[in-house]
């Protein structure tokens, strides 16, 4: 008994420590090399050695995308029998999605595949090498980059120029308006500030709720009344070289949308699903959402809605017809699964995979989102359609302002937007704060 | 006992091993980076007493120390106090004492997270249980969660919950109690209430402090329901919550630790001054 146990001990620490050179030879500087030995040894090896790969993504719970991304895995899966896909997912609308990846970056849990944000979120595990620049790869593939619209791949770049993330399918954001409830009320469309201040004023006083949007969780909110107010030049260099007086004019127009009763007379302890709720139940005639947020809404919400670009706050610098939008996340390879050559090749097949145009066509008419691939997206909504014209015939396209300032910043934002509606702080001191607590963050 | 000593090493090392992994790691981890400014996961640097000076003008945290303390009352009152009233209910009952101890210890058994949002529902202006209710008397909805209502409308959920918990200790103290004192109270002709606080609670009163204590540190912890039922807006903002908001939600590890070194200091703080103004003599019996 006791000698069996010995002979069990001394074969496992063999293998760990034959596991521990593996490990070794993989993180060394020179993985080409060596990555390269055993793949023409054993070519038939490798082809069907058990490969286990942990895909990190959002589409899970009720995204909308769930069940389409989990066929294009199995889809996968199918063809490569020896290669087992852990689907790892959480939900994209909690803060705590961030945490979780940025934990996994940091302590060496890397996913195989990462399906994150694109920009600033990403900034720290990019610059700490923690993932693989893809243009090498793109252009090692050329059938896998020409399946990508050009705009798309220019929009998915670092700030250093490189793409680390395959882009999938892309937002955009938006005034939703709920057109019947406008019809019954006599109400023209608010394409501009003035029928907008009246459609608020008309709908309140016959007790609808003009604009669904929750205080704390107010990031569309905030995006929207920034980038119409600041205009999308001033709203891209953010708040790190000086206070463009135009910001405060956001703050403003939320005070005065307030001050009309805009607001659901919650709004300051109701989150983003419960504000979507409302608009959904149709108790709501406006809500301010990205793309993702129409296939949740009740069928006769979803066929009444349109959307449009949010109106320029008085005397904004935007020109009312600016979308907050974009590629804002894709598919990180991580560094170590790249250098891990009994992975490298079928992690690679997967992202090619899962980022390639019949994948994208069928993630995109899912949730509606601009596919980053030139394909026909069928069986959307009226709403998504309108979304897309309004993409197409935007001005400008921003990204959203949370990625052009600190977390933290953004939270002070946040935390701002109640006590200036209700009056006990002005736009001027919110605008101020928000840029201490940037320069802080800068130091 | 010198053989012994190796089995004690042995059996003690895993709850040590435990204990410094997820208690004593974490916590010299967060004093470290209290000392640091971080922004997101990689990037720190070292800033010195900054945080903690940050801590002292924070006029957020301040009031986040007031809502907490505000509930903290809500909890010794009613928490406390309802767990020892149905406690001196339940003992004084014949029959059915199994099926009422269950039925008080049942919500402890749900999750913090599942009970917020029963509440989210019940408190909802538009739809809300409570909204309907008045609705059905022709009476006016009124905004449960206003700035006004909000820190009690929460404080609701958060000691219902553990009054359960307080409500067993109490009565397994009191069973504790050797029949021979109420057969002396009933030949003395001491019934009623009278039994009760006579004799009962003074001799309840070490657990009635060790309750108190764990009341005291266990409103600190609070989180889940002020998350969930108002993210903290209104004026419901708790040290638990501000935390987080700093840590995770801002990322900044280095604030949201000095927070948490905060919440250590005054969690003892106010455990060391109960522990004094509760100060009485152990009963033996």
């Amino acid at each position: 008994m006791k000698r069996t146990s010995m002979l069990l001990m001394s074969v496992m620490l063999l293998l760990s420590m034959f596991l521990a050179a593996c490990g070794n030879s993989g993180s060394t500087n020179t993985p080409a090399a060596e990555g390269e030995t055993p793949k023409t040894e054993t070519p038939p090896a490798e082809e069907n050695a058990p490969v286990s790969l942990r895909v990190f993504s959002t589409f899970g719970g009720t995204d909308a995308a769930r069940e389409a991304f989990q066929a294009a895995l199995d889809e996968f899966t199918a063809a490569h029998p020896n290669v087992k896909i852990e689907n790892d997912t959480m939900s994209a609308n909690d803060d705590g999605f961030r945490t979780k990846v940025n934990t996994d970056m940091n302590s060496g849990n890397e996913p195989d595949l990462l399906f994150y944000f694109i920009g600033a979120d990403a900034e720290g595990f990019v610059n700490a090498g923690k993932v693989v620049p893809l243009n090498e790869i793109l252009d090692a593939n050329a059938d896998w980059k020409n399946g990508f619209i050009p705009d798309a791949l220019e929009l998915a770049k670092q700030k250093d120029g490189n793409i680390y993330a395959a882009p999938l399918t892309g937002f955009y954001e938006g005034l939703f308006v709920n057109k019947k409830i406008f019809e019954e009320n006599g109400l023209e469309l608010p394409t501009d500030w003035a029928k907008l201040t009246t459609a608020v004023k008309t709908l309140s006083a016959k007790g609808i709720i003009p604009l669904s949007v929750p205080f704390d969780q107010s990031h569309y909110l905030i995006e929207h009344t920034i980038l119409s107010a600041a205009g999308p030049e001033s709203q891209s260099k953010g708040l790190i070289d000086g206070i463009d007086p135009n910001w405060e004019k956001a703050y403003a127009a939320m005070k005065e949308l307030y001050d009309l009763g805009a607001f659901p007379k919650d709004a300051a302890t109701i989150d983003l699903s419960m504000s979507g709720n409302y608009y959904s139940e149709g108790l709501a005639a406006m809500t301010i959402e990205g793309s993702w947020a129409v296939g949740g809404w009740s069928d006769d919400t979803r066929d009444n809605s349109t959307v449009l670009p949010f109106p320029t706050v008085p005397d904004g610098a935007g020109s009312g017809n600016d979308i907050v939008g974009g590629f804002g996340s894709g598919f990180y390879l991580s560094k170590s699964t790249y250098d891990d050559a009994a992975k490298k090749d079928t992690a690679v097949e997967l992202l090619k995979h899962l980022t390639s145009p019949a994948t994208i066509q069928k993630i995109a008419s899912a949730n509606g989102g601009t596919p980053a691939a030139d394909v026909e997206v069928t069986g959307l909504a009226q709403v998504a359609l309108d979304g897309f014209a309004m993409a197409a015939k935007a001005d400008s396209i921003s990204a959203p302002v949370d990625s052009k300032v600190s977390q933290e910043t953004f939270g002070n934002l946040r935390a701002s937007v109640q006590p200036v509606v209700e009056g006990k702080k002005t736009p001027t001191q919110a605008i101020e704060e928000a840029k201490k607590t940037e320069d802080a963050n800068k130091k | 006992m010198k053989g012994d000593r190796k089995y004690i090493v042995l059996f003690l090392f895993p709850a040590a091993a435990i204990m410094t992994i997820f208690l004593y790691y974490p916590f010299f981890k967060s004093l470290y980076l209290s000392f640091y400014r971080t922004s997101g996961f990689f990037d720190k640097k070292f800033v010195g007493w900054a945080n903690y000076e940050r801590l002292v003008t924070d006029k957020l945290l301040g009031a986040a120390t007031l809502h907490t303390l505000e509930i903290m009352l809500y909890v010794i009152v009613f928490q406390v106090g309802i767990a020892l009233v149905l406690a001196v209910l339940v003992d004084n009952i014949a029959k059915f004492k199994g099926f009422y101890r269950t039925v008080f210890f049942f919500p402890v058994v749900i999750s913090g997270t599942a009970i917020s949002l029963l509440f989210v529902l019940f408190y909802n202006y538009n739809f809300g249980l409570l909204n309907n209710l008045l609705a059905n008397f022709n009476i006016e909805k009124i905004l449960w969660l206003d700035a006004k209502n909000a820190l009690k409308a929460v404080s609701i959920p958060t000691v219902w919950h553990y009054v359960g918990f307080y409500f067993i200790l109490f009565l397994t103290a009191m069973a504790k109690i050797p029949a021979d004192y109420y057969e002396a109270a009933k030949l003395e002709g001491i019934t009623g209430i009278k039994k009760t606080t006579m004799l009962t609670i003074p001799l309840i009163m070490s657990d009635i402090k060790v309750v108190i204590t764990l009341a005291i540190t266990g409103t600190l912890k609070i989180f889940e329901f002020i998350w969930v039922i108002t993210s903290g807006q209104n004026g419901t903002e708790v040290l638990g919550t501000y935390m987080y908001k700093k840590a995770m939600v801002d990322q900044n590890f280095g604030y949201g630790s000095a927070v948490a070194i905060y919440m250590v200091v005054f969690g003892v703080v106010l455990a060391l001054i109960a522990n004094r103004l509760l100060k009485r003599d152990e009963i033996t019996y």
